[in-house]
């Protein structure tokens, strides 16, 4: 549910004040460009993104009914933006996953399993990209996460166990491949 | 219950997501079985590695573009267009610089959006200054620019009603369809395709007549498609084709022969303009 200074800001939005837009802007955009930013991989597109996502945001506030937090409503036009976008680029064949791997900045203490897995998360469908990054970064439980992608809450379990699973697969298989390359590179003497 | 079964609930587990009750009996169970406890382990690692990532600051000067398409939104078209305004490279450069020049002089109504929405013009610079590194990617800056979201040949057609077009499945030389677009340029309402044969790319662009068709610093000039004459934009070995008529301005970007090869698919992609009189275009 909404706080109470969180309903007074919506209610100030709906009649079309353009502080209270920039005050929700400013409570939620860091998650919504933070989460966009790891779904694209590309800090441009992650901005024009939480662009559309506040435009679309403020223009459609009405339908806000306050059931869930603000952030939730924000956080449902972005994943469904990015799914949007993601969906197009894919179309378009625009390497978004190599994109993803060369346009991030990884802190300098960044591990490798860390870094292997920043990798395979480039790699899994947007869909299972966006559940996995609304729990294990953004921390939603599985209610809100039910609220942002629009489906029960049981469906969000499986859809995470999936894309669990999927994302193991695909560091299994990069390891299993860069243990033959590696044999490959250094065959055994004798 | 088997360990199958209790690794179906170690995920909920994991995310704190199972009744007290269920959660004791997954605990107890962990306790007692080491894969299962390893499954869990692993699990946490995978997970506690995703948050992983530098601090990612949200741009300083995000929410005054918000704030600037904000004040611009009255002017916006039509709804499907109301909340779109993507921010690629070129554009955001283009805008800190708008930005500038409109502040400048206190008027806040000449920016890009307003400048897309009224689309006397079309700017086919973008596309044409990106073809030598990767056709597919201008093209794509293309369609960001219009914003294309994708329908099918019929849904164009509707969409699209006065322009004089076709998004056939196939062309002549064995190119097939990969994706219809529907565009706005302004008030009013374009499609493009995209073909592939084999790595050969190819694209359709269908736009109203403009009072200019922008292609930055490249030059256009006239040239012969079958018995109709229009002109061409060279880029490298890309050429980008217009045949206008008084409804539909046709262009095709691809790397035919403009004398072999083209006139069938302009006759494919525009059965009623090719099949008409000889006209000119440009002149």
């Amino acid at each position: 549910m909404m706080s109470e200074s969180e309903h007074d800001v919506v209610e100030r939005c709906r009649r079309g004040s353009r502080e209270a837009q920039r005050e929700l802007f400013e409570r939620t955009s860091e998650r919504i460009y933070r989460l966009l930013l790891r779904m694209t991989g590309s800090a441009d597109d992650a901005s024009d993104l939480t662009q559309d996502t506040y435009l679309k945001g403020f223009a459609q506030i009405e339908k806000f009914d306050g059931r869930a937090s603000i952030a939730t409503w924000f956080y449902r036009i972005a994943v469904n933006e990015a799914l949007q976008f993601l969906r197009r680029a894919k179309t378009l064949r625009l390497k978004l996953e190599n994109s993803a791997r060369d346009n991030v900045d990884y802190p300098a203490d960044t591990t490798a399993i860390q870094l292997d897995v920043q990798a395979a998360l480039g790699c899994v469908e947007p869909a299972e990209r966006a559940i996995l990054l609304l729990r294990y970064q953004d921390g939603l439980d599985y209610r809100a996460i039910s609220e942002v992608i629009g489906c029960p809450e049981g469906t969000v379990a499986s859809r995470l166990s999936r894309a669990r699973d999927r994302l193991r697969d695909i560091l299994r298989k990069s390891y299993g491949e860069t243990e033959e390359n590696d044999a490959t590179v250094h065959p055994k003497n004798g | 219950m088997c360990c199958e079964e209790y690794r179906d609930r170690i995920g909920r587990f994991l995310d704190d997501e199972l009744a007290s009750d269920v959660r004791a009996d997954v605990s107890e169970h962990l306790q007692a079985c080491a894969a299962c406890r390893l499954e869990l382990e692993n699990l946490q690692e995978l997970t506690s590695a995703i948050p992983n990532l530098a601090d990612a600051g949200v741009p300083s000067s995000l929410w005054t573009s918000i704030e600037t398409s904000l004040q611009t939104a009255p002017d916006r078209p039509s709804p499907r267009t109301a909340t779109r305004f993507p921010l690629h490279r070129s554009r955001r450069w283009a805008l800190a610089a708008s930005l500038v020049f409109v502040v400048g002089l206190g008027f806040l109504g000449t920016n890009l959006m307003s400048r897309s929405a009224r689309a006397s013009e079309i700017d086919f610079g973008v596309l044409l200054d990106a073809l030598p590194l990767d056709a597919q990617l201008a093209f794509g800056k293309f369609l960001a620019l219009y914003g294309a979201e994708t329908g099918s040949a019929l849904e164009a057609k509707k969409f699209a009603p006065a322009l004089d077009f076709e998004t056939p499945p196939t062309l002549p030389g064995g190119f097939r369809l990969e994706s219809v677009y529907l565009l706005q340029f302004g008030n009013r309402p374009g499609v493009a395709a995209s073909y592939r044969r084999g790595n050969d790319f190819l694209a359709t662009i269908f736009h109203p007549p403009v009072e200019q068709e922008n292609f930055g610093t490249h030059k256009d000039y006239p040239c012969a498609i079958g018995k109709h004459r229009g002109h061409k934009v060279e880029v490298g070995s890309w050429k980008m084709i217009h045949l206008t008529d008084p409804t539909t301005c046709h262009c095709v970007l691809s790397q035919l022969d403009e004398a072999t090869e083209l006139p069938a698919i302009m006759a494919a992609v525009a059965p009623l303009a090719a099949a008409g009189p000889p006209h000119n275009h440009g002149e």
